[in-house]
């Protein structure tokens, strides 16, 4: 009890400091916010957090911008939450891990010369199979997670890609293809299930949720309610 | 017009019988009319569905309204049913109608035999149509395969593909099975008119017989009866065919085709827009059948890699879970009538129904097999249930292969010992209504005794 | 009387429901108002001859007798038909035995040429089209370069001529060389950390396209079966029983991949004689 507000003290504390702390450098800015799990010189800790030497302005930007970066619990896969970073603590935090080694630089993203159909056979054929095919997200076994894509924005979706944050892999898409994927995304995000109420969008096994507890359950309910029960029911 | 009919007919003394037919009033004889009437719809809507349709694996390229998939080289199958969802008009509406049936279909095929089960209407006489009904929900589960498989999808070929992987792994005949019945090595060309056969002619033509067969031995041996005054296993107590019972099932026909109409309105189902044309190199996750093949799927899920090899003859790891397992349950639901009358001795005619506490032991057999049933249905959603509880895949799998083992026979005992209670309790279970009460004989066995 | 009027009522609401339905129709269409308006519709009629029966017309219970018959008893009136079938055969079990074989030859001669619904299996279960020498493409066509995969990245290679070939499909990833641990007779089978596995699973078949990068583990969506890149594919999860088949890897001298040979074994899910 006494620990937790204390932590909660601590987090104030932070948070009401954060605008001061835009000033500051890049590296004073890591290693209040990063180096105790990934090391004072980006090296990575055995069991906290991975190496950041190499790992480039990309992947940065794809952790800190969707929140998932700083990780309370360095064991659990990181989910996108808000950000606890300006966007100027965040560009000089994107440049100071740049600056550790050669890595894939934050890429360009231009949706609206995406291809739509294109993006939709490299969506099948690259992401679909982790995060589906409607873009649901899904279990890809071991505690991971691939997650739903209607919060994500073009730019940390160009970044993800090429980067290949936590168990993704990196894909070697030209920009061109890269644009394509995420126009048809934005396209998914944006447009009306063809059908109406989309169930969760994870095909058959809500449709047969629906079909036996809205379907016949529904239909017996409704039926029992206008006929009553038969032969039990007094005339 | 009834006298231009009966002047041609002579319906006189039959006509008048058959008007007069009694049908025992009780909710749960709707439920298999429902399994019919959504027959009947799935008819009318897929009739309308196959002057649509091309059962065509030919390529070519998809030009219709839905964007992202314009200039994608597609099936003419494929191409065909987009067309049908998004050019023609209410065509939608229709396919989407025509899916929601079939699951509520094969639902309440299922629902009635459950009842037919509990409640004992399959004991002598009626072992025939017990036969009958069963193979119907065989051809039922045909036509929902055939059916899934027709659009081409990505999702569908996916199952095509399961499905073709438990037929080689049949030992020996296996390989030769899979190429006859997919023409070759999967995948091939000529599935899909050969599902589209099956689908349109085969299978609903045999549908319709053994439906008219259900239905005149129904006819022949009149129905089932709850116990109740004035009920005995010599007489049948209803309304009348007409016009009781003909305006009630024209009203239950219309009202399942009312729900099915809304959801299909409503309700998106199975958006192969999303899943895309089928393309052996590409899969989709999550992937799964309809609700009634999953419980097969989830079998396979749970199945330990397990694949033995016997005298150089390897037993897949499909085999078990995926065939034998099937199999093996359905043989022993097909054969139950004659199973039962082997152990109970009770080779009499029944024509008064039993509450299910009568008969303990099936009931909990039944239980037992329905949990079965459910906990493999649920496994074949592990990845969904997973994400959904934020659990591993892998520790639901788990969990899943204990609670195979246990869940069922708990739920067994449980069901038992409540039927035990509930029928050495003084209720009769149709409550004061019911004309009969048990005894305790001297043998420790019960009789039934009219309530004085 | 106040059913009646609750009768007329859902009859009356079908009859508009339909009406409506045809104006949608014929304005253009739209899915949720023809289903809407479907449902109302029919749901009108439901309700309306649901309530006639049950409310409006008082049915009373009628009692119907089975008939009462013995086993056996309708058997004599009908064999007394069926034998006339044999007046005049002198020797029965001859003639029937010879018809109902004569009837059960005719099927299976008729079985027979089921037959040609496909091509007797052989041995092409145990081949794909990879043979020594033949370039690696991806679903375009284009040649791969082991540079060309990223580090943690999976694409699909096809021989080159088949692109898009179910049963000769593999995964090619690339992973730092010194991870690897593969069997010793595959050490030469990944130049650059490059590996290459027929991409069907050995146990359902489903196309194994789920790659958790960090464990280095690939997934199939369909059963969970898991497979360990580094050591040769060897599954470590799920139902899948044998590992996917390596395809023995080589760079040719214009730096491009080549296939060494077929794959390590035969690929898609077993059959009985798959260790054969």
């Amino acid at each position: 009890m006494l620990l937790r507000s204390l932590l909660a003290a601590v987090v104030t504390t932070i948070a009401v400091a954060a605008p001061s702390l835009a000033q500051q450098s890049g590296r004073e800015l890591y290693e209040r916010r990063c180096a105790s799990c990934h090391g004072p010189d980006g090296a990575g800790r055995e069991g906290l957090g991975p190496s950041l030497t190499g790992a480039g302005a990309a992947a940065a930007d794809y952790q800190l911008r969707t929140g998932r970066m700083p990780l309370q619990n360095p064991q659990a896969q990181a989910v996108r939450k808000p950000s606890v970073f300006s966007e100027e603590e965040t560009r000089l935090l994107v440049s100071f891990v740049a600056s550790l080694g050669e890595g894939p630089p934050i890429p360009s993203v231009d949706p609206g010369a995406g291809d739509l159909s294109s993006g939709q056979s490299l969506f099948i054929a690259n992401c679909a199979a982790c995060h589906g095919a409607g873009g649901n997200g899904g279990a890809v076994g071991n505690n991971a997670a691939a997650p739903s894509l209607y919060a994500s924005e073009p730019q940390t979706m160009a970044e993800a890609m090429v980067s290949g944050p936590g168990q993704m892999p990196v894909f070697g898409f030209s920009e061109q293809e890269r644009n394509d994927i995420i126009a048809f995304i934005s396209y998914l995000q944006t447009s009306e299930a063809p059908g109406g109420i989309d169930i969760g969008g994870t095909g058959p096994v809500p449709e047969g949720f629906v079909g036996w507890f809205f379907g016949l359950t529904g239909l017996v309910m409704v039926l029992v309610l206008l006929v009553g029960t038969g032969s039990s029911r007094a005339r | 017009m009834i006298r231009y009919v009966e002047s041609r007919l002579g319906l006189d003394s039959w006509g008048r019988r058959a008007l007069r037919k009694v049908f025992p009033d009780h909710w749960s004889f709707l439920i298999g009319e429902i399994a019919l009437f959504c027959f009947i719809i799935l008819v009318a809507t897929g009739t309308f569905l196959t002057l649509f349709y091309r059962p065509d694996a030919a390529v070519v390229t998809y030009e219709g309204p839905y964007e992202p998939l314009r200039g994608q080289e597609v099936s003419a199958a494929f191409d065909s049913v987009m067309r049908l969802s998004f050019e023609v008009r209410a065509g939608l509406v229709m396919r989407q109608i025509h899916h929601w049936a079939a699951l509520v279909f094969v639902a309440s095929t299922v629902v009635h035999m459950c009842r037919v089960f509990f409640t004992g209407a399959f004991r002598r006489p009626r072992e025939l149509n017990w036969i009958v009904g069963f193979t119907m929900l065989m051809l039922a589960l045909g036509l929902g395969f055939t059916g899934y498989s027709l659009p081409d999808d990505l999702l569908s070929g996916t199952g095509l593909r399961i499905g073709y992987s438990a037929l080689i792994s049949i030992p020996f005949a296996g390989p030769y099975i899979a190429s006859l019945a997919f023409g070759g090595e999967f995948p091939t060309e000529n599935v899909i008119s050969r599902l589209f056969v099956l689908h349109v002619m085969l299978l609903p033509g045999l549908t319709i017989a053994l439906l008219g067969a259900h239905l005149a031995i129904l006819w022949r041996q009149k129905h089932t009866q709850y116990r109740g005054p004035g009920r005995s296993e010599s007489n049948v107590v209803g309304k009348g065919l007409w016009p009781y019972q003909a305006l009630l099932s024209l009203g239950v026909m219309a009202l399942t085709a009312a729900v099915l109409a809304l959801m299909g309105g409503l309700v998106q189902i199975n958006p192969i827009w999303l899943y895309g044309p089928f393309d052996a190199t590409t899969v989709s996750a999550p992937s799964q059948p309809d609700w009634y093949m999953g419980w097969l799927d989830g079998a396979t899920r749970l199945f330990p890699p397990w694949e033995p090899t016997v005298f150089g003859v390897t037993i897949p790891s499909m085999f078990l879970p995926a065939v034998l397992l099937p199999g093996l349950f359905f043989t022993v639901v097909a054969l139950w009538p004659f199973i039962e009358r082997r152990l109970t001795n009770d080779a009499a005619e029944h024509h008064l129904l039993d509450s299910p506490r009568d008969e303990p032991g099936r009931t909990a057999l039944g239980v037992a097999g329905l949990l079965f049933f459910t906990v493999l249905t649920l496994a074949g959603g592990n990845d969904l249930i997973a994400l959904t509880l934020d659990i591993q895949v892998e520790s639901m799998t788990r969990f899943f292969r204990l609670a195979m083992f246990v869940v069922p026979p708990v739920g067994g005992a449980l069901a038992y010992r409540i039927c035990r209670q509930l029928r050495d309790s003084r209720e009769h279970p149709l409550g004061r209504g019911s004309g009969v009460v048990l005894r305790r004989t001297e043998q420790g066995g019960f009789e039934e005794v009219p309530r004085s | 009387m106040k059913a009646e009027r609750v009768v007329r009522g859902c009859f009356a609401l079908s009859l508009a429901a339909s009406v409506g339905l045809s104006l949608v129709y014929l304005a253009g269409g739209s899915r949720a108002w023809e289903g809407v308006l479907l449902a109302a519709a029919l749901g009108g009629i439901a309700v309306g001859f649901i309530l006639w029966a049950t409310r409006l017309i008082d049915a009373p219970d009628n009692v119907e007798e089975r008939r009462e018959q013995k086993p056996g008893e309708g058997l004599g009136l009908i064999s007394e038909v069926l034998e006339q079938s044999v007046t005049g055969v002198s020797r029965r079990k001859v003639l029937a035995g010879l018809a109902s074989g004569a009837a059960a030859s005719l099927g299976a001669a008729l079985a027979i040429p089921s037959l040609s619904l496909g091509p007797q299996p052989g041995r092409s279960l145990f081949r794909t089209l990879w043979v020594p020498g033949i370039p690696a493409v991806d679903s375009e066509g284009g040649r791969v370069r082991p540079e060309d995969v990223p580090l943690s990245g999976i694409i699909t290679v096809f021989p080159q001529g088949s692109e898009g070939a179910g049963d000769s499909q593999a995964v090619l990833l690339r992973v730092a060389p010194d991870l690897l641990s593969l069997p010793e007779a595959r050490a030469s089978w990944a130049p650059q950390g490059c590996l290459a596995y027929s991409k069907i699973c050995t146990h359902a078949g489903c196309p194994v396209g789920l790659y958790r990068a960090q464990a280095r583990e690939l997934l199939c969506p369909c059963h969970q079966s898991t497979f360990d890149v580094l050591t040769g594919a060897v599954p470590v999860s799920g139902p899948a029983v044998r590992p996917l088949p390596q395809l023995p890897l080589a760079v040719d001298e214009d730096g491009y991949l080549v296939a060494q040979g077929d794959f390590s074994g035969p690929v898609g899910p077993s059959f009985w004689n798959v260790t054969q």
